[in-house]
């Protein structure tokens, strides 16, 4: 995950938690693991040392970057490099030092050498004054840049606000009757304010399970007792039994997975402040749902609710989105159901990209490669979190289709480069996307994506290939449950 | 990265190494993306839950021979079982790995090894058995006869490793890669013997009538 984007956003995406976030964020010392710190710090160092000869030579202070420029520019014109010497020494002995490059322009030659003749010194003259006059006008085009950066953002989260207003007073007071207005949907597409995200969501997803805080804490409880049990029999029980080694295994999964998500935000490792929560969301789901109990990809889902939710509407909308039919399909890994997804998602796929279409078969590249992965996770693995939380809001309003259609518009984005590639790349490819995706560019190729196969929409191509495949193979096996 | 990873390469060229599919299979958190993060790219780091399956691809240069490994390293979750047991499909070689101190895995790897044997013939794949976590010595769990006697019951390669302190992973890949190099040869060998009763039959006629003159 691009560390440097989620910082950037973290404002935007956990309002409610701004404060608990920022402590945690700031002192997490592993953002520097991902920034590239050191150099930066080093140029600066120097730029400083160079800067400071300047103004001791009575010139005008640049801004160290001009001053690099000129030392890259004179190197370039001379063939030589001027590496300055290891800093301590220069700051020491700097008096006794030759001039810097620019005053050699400037100046005359060191008294041990001839002088320069006048146009000699006039063609130096006018030779800095251009690298100067260019230095400089690059630096007003780059403070424009800048400052269009800022504007935007400013702009940005205007929008936000004034989307933000309109969301809560008019739209959320009014969910029923403006949830499928025109005006509403674009508005939605736009992405939600971040401070009525979670709402926003769990209304969209609903509560058809009737699950209320009560009964998560009944769950909750139940799960704390089999921890409690778990830890005090997991000596005894060795190879005994297969399924005693299984519950065992979810149960340590789910520790181990736990630490291992989203840990980039260090706030779901062990003593980090959501850590606990998450923990609690999983075990209690696990003995809410036996019949799916844990698997892996869950823990990005519900810590994705957990940085938008409160605890227990967090635990709601992960029952009720797990219940959706094709949640149910992929996490209780019914193999059947999966390939009828595959395989409606192909009908689009070939309809809308059907170049990149024919490559993957020329490869025999079938979706599960790609699509597990995301679908599993609802991209909040392979999508940058802000932009995993932008499709989420669509999703929220689209349902499944959605989740298919950003696939396709994934593919759509990266065409071009995928086209190139054989099978082991793209598989490579798809399943570690590149971490500098911006929301524009996709969201503007999954618009691009119709979701309207000739006549047929999504849920009727889908229903269609469930019948075909129901007469296709009748005598088949039932799928693989585990 | 990934970007730079999945540099477009059209075409294979004349010359270009043999591409051998390696799957890795074992229980979850038993270290087979850590495994293959270590070999491909030297790096140790938490790594996030494998869904389904991640790939990588690595050149091994056996000195006489070139071999490319596409790598595919599949989710270890029990629940995933039924999706991997595709992705092995067409493999070359297959590492089971295990965590040595975790007993029940080094079951599962033995039960991996008979889902491994249903769906490919015995003799096709090269697979090694893997003991990772070795650098875990006090929570040992599994000997390391324990699953040296296990590999040569069943035949298979065998090793200890630990991808955290980077031991032996290296060594695991090749020695599959000289396995697989190795069975190549003879498998060229044996069609070279299969052709030979041919050019056998033309020979001595030729040589005949060499002597002859």
């Amino acid at each position: 995950m691009a560390a440097h984007g989620t910082v950037n956003h973290q404002r935007n995406l956990f309002p409610k938690r701004t404060k608990e976030l920022k402590s945690v964020v700031h002192s997490a010392p592993g953002w520097k693991l991902f920034g590239k710190v050191p150099p930066r710090e080093n140029l600066q160092k120097t730029s400083k040392i160079i800067q400071q000869s300047f103004s001791e030579d009575q010139v005008r202070p640049l801004e160290a970057k001009t001053v690099v420029l000129l030392l890259k520019e004179y190197e370039a014109r001379t063939g030589r490099a001027c590496k300055p010497p290891p800093q301590s020494s220069r700051r020491k002995n700097f008096e006794f030092e030759p001039l810097s490059t620019t005053a050699l322009i400037l100046e005359d030659r060191p008294s041990n050498l001839p002088a320069k003749s006048v146009e000699e010194a006039l063609r130096h003259r006018q030779e800095y004054d251009e690298m100067v006059a260019e230095a400089k006008k690059r630096e007003i085009k780059e403070a424009h840049k800048r400052k269009k950066i800022m504007k935007e953002r400013f702009k940005q989260e205007e929008s936000i606000a004034s989307a933000m207003v309109i969301w809560i007073n008019e739209i959320l007071p009014n969910w029923e009757v403006m949830r499928s207005t025109r005006r509403v949907r674009e508005l939605w597409w736009q992405g939600l304010p971040p401070s009525v995200r979670g709402k926003v969501w769990s209304l969209a997803v609903g509560n058809e399970l009737n699950i209320t805080p009560e009964l998560y804490e009944i769950f909750l409880s139940r799960a704390k007792e089999r921890w409690k049990s778990f830890s005090e029999t997991s000596s005894e029980n060795d190879v005994e039994g297969v399924s005693v080694a299984d519950r065992e295994a979810s149960l340590e999964l789910i520790k181990l997975d736990i630490s291992r998500t989203f840990p980039s935000l260090y706030i779901f490792q062990k003593g980090g402040p959501y850590h606990d929560v998450l923990h609690s969301i999983l075990g209690a789901y696990t003995c809410y749902r036996p019949d799916v109990g844990y698997v892996q990809g869950m823990s990005f889902i519900a810590a994705v609710l957990i940085l938008n939710l409160e605890e227990a509407d967090a635990f709601i909308a992960f029952a009720n989105l797990l219940n959706k039919p094709c949640q149910l399909a992929f996490f209780r890994v019914d193999h059947s159901m999966m390939l009828k997804y595959f395989a409606t998602f192909e009908v689009f796929f070939e309809e809308n990209l059907s170049k990149l279409f024919l490559h993957f078969k020329s490869y025999s590249l079938t979706p599960d490669i790609y699509l597990i992965d995301w679908i599993f996770t609802l991209y909040s693995k392979s999508l940058p979190l802000d932009l995993a939380c932008r499709v989420w809001d669509v999703f929220c309003r689209d349902g499944e289709e959605f989740l298919f259609r950003t696939g396709l518009g994934i593919l759509r984005l990266y065409e071009d480069i995928l086209l190139q590639m054989d099978f082991i790349h793209i598989a490579q490819f798809l399943t570690k996307l590149p971490e500098d995706i911006t929301s524009e560019k996709l969201f503007s190729c999954i618009a691009a994506i119709q979701m309207q196969n000739s006549t047929k929409k999504w849920t009727q191509v889908f229903s269609s290939v469930m019948k075909d495949i129901k007469e296709g193979d009748k005598n088949n096996s039932p799928a693989l449950k585990s | 990265m990934a970007q730079v990873n999945g540099v477009p390469r059209p075409g294979a060229a004349p010359g270009q190494p043999c591409i051998f599919k390696l799957v890795l299979l074992g229980s979850g958190s038993v270290g087979k993306s850590s495994l293959a993060l270590r070999y491909v790219k030297n790096d140790f780091k938490s790594i996030l839950p494998t869904v389904g399956c991640a790939f990588f691809t690595k050149v091994v240069d056996l000195g006489a021979a070139c071999l490319k490994f596409e790598i595919w390293d599949t989710a270890g979750q029990e629940k995933y079982h039924s999706v991997c047991r595709l992705y092995f499909r067409g493999a070359n070689a297959a590492l089971l790995v295990y965590d040595i101190t975790r007993k029940d895995s080094f079951c599962k790897a033995q039960q991996w090894l008979k889902d491994l044997e249903e769906e490919l013939h015995p003799g096709e794949v090269v697979v090694m058995l893997v003991g990772n976590k070795t650098d875990l010595e006090e929570e040992r769990e599994v000997t390391f006869e324990e699953g040296k006697e296990f590999a040569e019951s069943k035949g298979l390669l065998f090793m200890e490793t630990s991808a955290k302190c980077n031991y032996q992973v290296a060594d695991v890949f090749n020695a599959v890669a000289r396995e697989l190099s190795w069975r190549e040869e003879s498998k060229e060998g044996q069609r070279q013997r299969r052709d030979a009763p041919l050019t056998l039959s033309e020979r001595p006629s030729w040589r005949g009538r060499c002597c002859a003159h």
